[in-house]
């Protein structure tokens, strides 16, 4: 169906943001967990300070277990799995039950205790997002798929930005960023620049000028 | 009938369930939880023959349940016949004075109706219940199947069931009956209501939009769907499932925030279908089910097909002291009460007990029905033998139709004969074999 109120735009631009958040996070999570083994044990620190999200842990362990599992901690995997699935839920006529279903064994993947190490099941959760777009493309109508692949990668270009990535990596997040947001209709009233740019503070406020456009987080 | 593979690959099904997310949600100390509806692998067996006189019972009843609505909310001809004392239309909590005069799209009021039905152990199929609001439940049995015959087609090769996937296409047919030209609309007061996976599946699979109502609006006596670009769609027929007392707070409750203003206007203009009407509870009143058999025989002039269970109703003075005499033989239900809340039985209570309903039931003889307690069957279960009750499926538009399946519903608790789900009741495929 090509109309969408605008409760369901919100919940598709924030499912798109809150399931690539997952995705971007624990690949930089791996990086963060690798240099903490012999280079430097408190860069934790740093990976909360560029995410913004305050750092509570005691130290590394607590941290590598913390943020991906704990379903008190705000900020975490699991936590940002539920929001995930919260949006997913109220879509399933849109995005297809298989579809949520992807987000669902996730989080309960996370949500279960197994003996086995983090990296595994974390692999496990990329896997199930992998599944997930796919299945968004295979299934999802063009307008919908847009909205949730904005999401998808102003949080890319957000995640980008954080974690000081090269133009290159900007560049190509933003290309992409770009590409849905001109076939969105509701957001036609945006002022897109005309070609893309590098300048990272005109990024930030085009980035914030999009959240602005989705009423609220939901 | 052989299902041993389906059995043998039960903890598949289970994680299949779980992986589409098949739950329902529940209220505890305040708290929304989702929990796994639990399913039992082995079937529910009902034979052609035994169906075909099923469904040849509820099609009549169903009809006749639809002429009464008609009926109490136009001319009331049942009532001043006499066929049924008024007091038990016009005090009865589900008769809503906002629709007396109104007919709706095509006469139907009751489109999808669920009537609750359990066999004795004499063979006799009795009707416990006839719920003509919002029943619940078809996306259940539903998914199973389809999940079954993934899992396990060699059980669907060796046995001869009637394929019961194509509930969604009824629902959409029934909707398109009753639509004045626009898009179905199934209408949930959100995702923490109870049934929730229910309403999400039946849109998914019926090609119908989801709505909470903020995304619904009405103008000029017509229900629009608001796109976020502001266009308007018009809606011809919403399958709603919020309660007829929250859904126009300009009609009904007032503080409604789950109604859509001005719907009802809408609804009595014809300019929208709904399913079911407005109003459908003075008849699935468990007062009023005492009467059913009657008003098939006054709308109908025929037998009734199906057997109510032995019912009392102690407004009558005769049947009040025969339920005083042998309450602890009896089980007293209270009239407006559903999901197996307000059911109480007489054997489990003490004498002091005992003495407290008696007065109750002098006290207020129109509150309470007392039935015999049916000794139904048990089925078999993977965890014993347990009660189990079969919700049907009836849905009228251009004709009557009976779902060939339904929910079978049982006990977890092996003394139990309280089956709801709510109470944690699971549930099973019922098979209905096409030969």
């Amino acid at each position: 169906m090509d109309f969408i109120t605008i409760e369901k735009a919100n919940n598709l631009y924030w499912l798109g943001r809150y399931v690539e958040r997952v995705f971007t996070c624990l690949k930089y999570y791996q990086l963060t967990c690798d240099k903490m083994i012999d280079q430097d044990i408190d860069c934790y620190k740093d990976f909360c300070k560029r995410l913004d999200i305050p750092d509570i842990y005691e130290d590394k362990v607590d941290f590598s277990k913390r943020y991906i599992f704990d379903e008190d901690n705000f900020d975490s995997i699991y936590s940002n799995l539920t929001r995930a699935f919260d949006n997913a839920i109220v879509l399933r006529e849109e995005i297809s039950g298989e579809t949520v279903a992807y987000i669902d064994l996730s989080r309960h993947l996370l949500g279960s205790y197994k003996d086995e190490p983090i990296f595994i099941q974390i692999l496990k959760v990329s896997d199930y997002i992998n599944a997930f777009w796919g299945s968004v493309d295979d299934t999802v109508n063009e307008l919908p798929r847009n909205i949730m692949k904005v999401g998808k990668y102003v949080e890319k270009l957000d995640c980008a930005l954080r974690f000081d990535e090269d133009d290159e990596m900007i560049f190509k997040a933003e290309t992409r960023m770009l590409n849905r947001v001109e076939r969105v209709p509701i957001l036609k009233e945006l002022d897109l620049p005309e070609t893309v740019i590098l300048n990272r503070q005109e990024l930030s406020e085009l980035l914030y000028n999009i959240n602005e456009s989705f009423e609220y987080e939901v | 009938m052989n299902y041993d593979d389906l059995l043998k690959n039960e903890k598949s099904m289970n994680e299949m369930l779980e992986r589409y997310g098949v739950r329902f949600g529940i209220y505890k100390n305040n708290t929304f939880k989702e929990q796994l509806f639990p399913f039992d692998p082995i079937p529910r067996i009902i034979t052609k023959e035994e169906f075909d006189y099923l469904e040849k019972g509820l099609i009549q009843r169903v009809d006749a349940l639809n002429m009464f609505l008609k009926d109490v909310y136009t001319d009331y001809q049942i009532v001043k016949d006499g066929v049924i004392p008024e007091d038990f239309v016009f005090s009865s909590k589900g008769f809503l004075p906002e629709c007396v005069d109104f007919v709706p799209i095509n006469d139907i009021y009751a489109h999808i109706a669920g009537i609750d039905l359990v066999q004795g152990k004499d063979g006799k199929w009795y009707v416990l219940e006839d719920n003509l609001r919002i029943p619940s439940g078809a996306s259940y049995p539903m998914i199973a199947r389809t999940l079954e015959r993934k899992i396990s087609p060699k059980t669907f090769e060796d046995n001869e069931i009637v394929d019961n996937r194509n509930y969604a296409k009824m629902l959409k047919e029934t909707m398109d009956y009753v639509n004045t030209g626009g898009i179905n609309v199934i209408l949930t007061p959100g995702r923490y209501n109870a049934a929730y996976f229910e309403h999400s599946y039946l849109a998914e699979q019926s090609g119908s939009v989801l709505a909470v109502p903020s995304e619904l609006t009405v103008e000029n006596a017509t229900v629009y769907y608001r796109s976020a670009d502001e266009e308007k769609i018009k809606v011809g027929a919403i399958y709603r499932r919020v309660s007829d007392e929250y859904l126009d707070p300009l009609t009904f409750v007032p503080e409604s925030l789950i109604g859509v203003p001005s719907i009802m206007t809408a609804y009595r203009n014809h300019n929208v279908g709904l399913i079911n009407g407005i109003g459908n509870g003075v008849a699935d009143d468990k007062g009023i089910y005492y009467f059913v058999p009657k008003m098939i025989e006054y709308y109908l002039h025929e037998k009734p097909i199906l057997n109510n269970a032995p019912t009392y109703l102690p407004f009558y003075e005769d049947d009040l002291n025969i339920v005083l005499e042998n309450l602890p033989d009896l089980v007293v239900k209270d009239v407006s009460e559903a999901g197996g809340y307000g059911v109480v039985f007489g054997r489990d209570m003490d004498e002091e007990k005992l003495a407290e309903w008696r007065e109750r039931l002098k006290k207020e003889p129109r509150r309470f029905i007392a039935q015999e307690v049916i000794d139904f069957i048990d089925l078999e279960t993977n965890e014993g033998c347990r009660k189990a009750d079969l919700r049907a499926f009836v849905l009228s538009g251009e004709t009557t139709r009976v779902w060939a399946s339904g929910l079978t519903r049982f006990s977890r608790n092996k003394d139990s004969f309280v089956v709801n789900s709510s109470q944690g009741g699971g549930f099973k495929d019922t098979w209905i074999l096409s030969r």
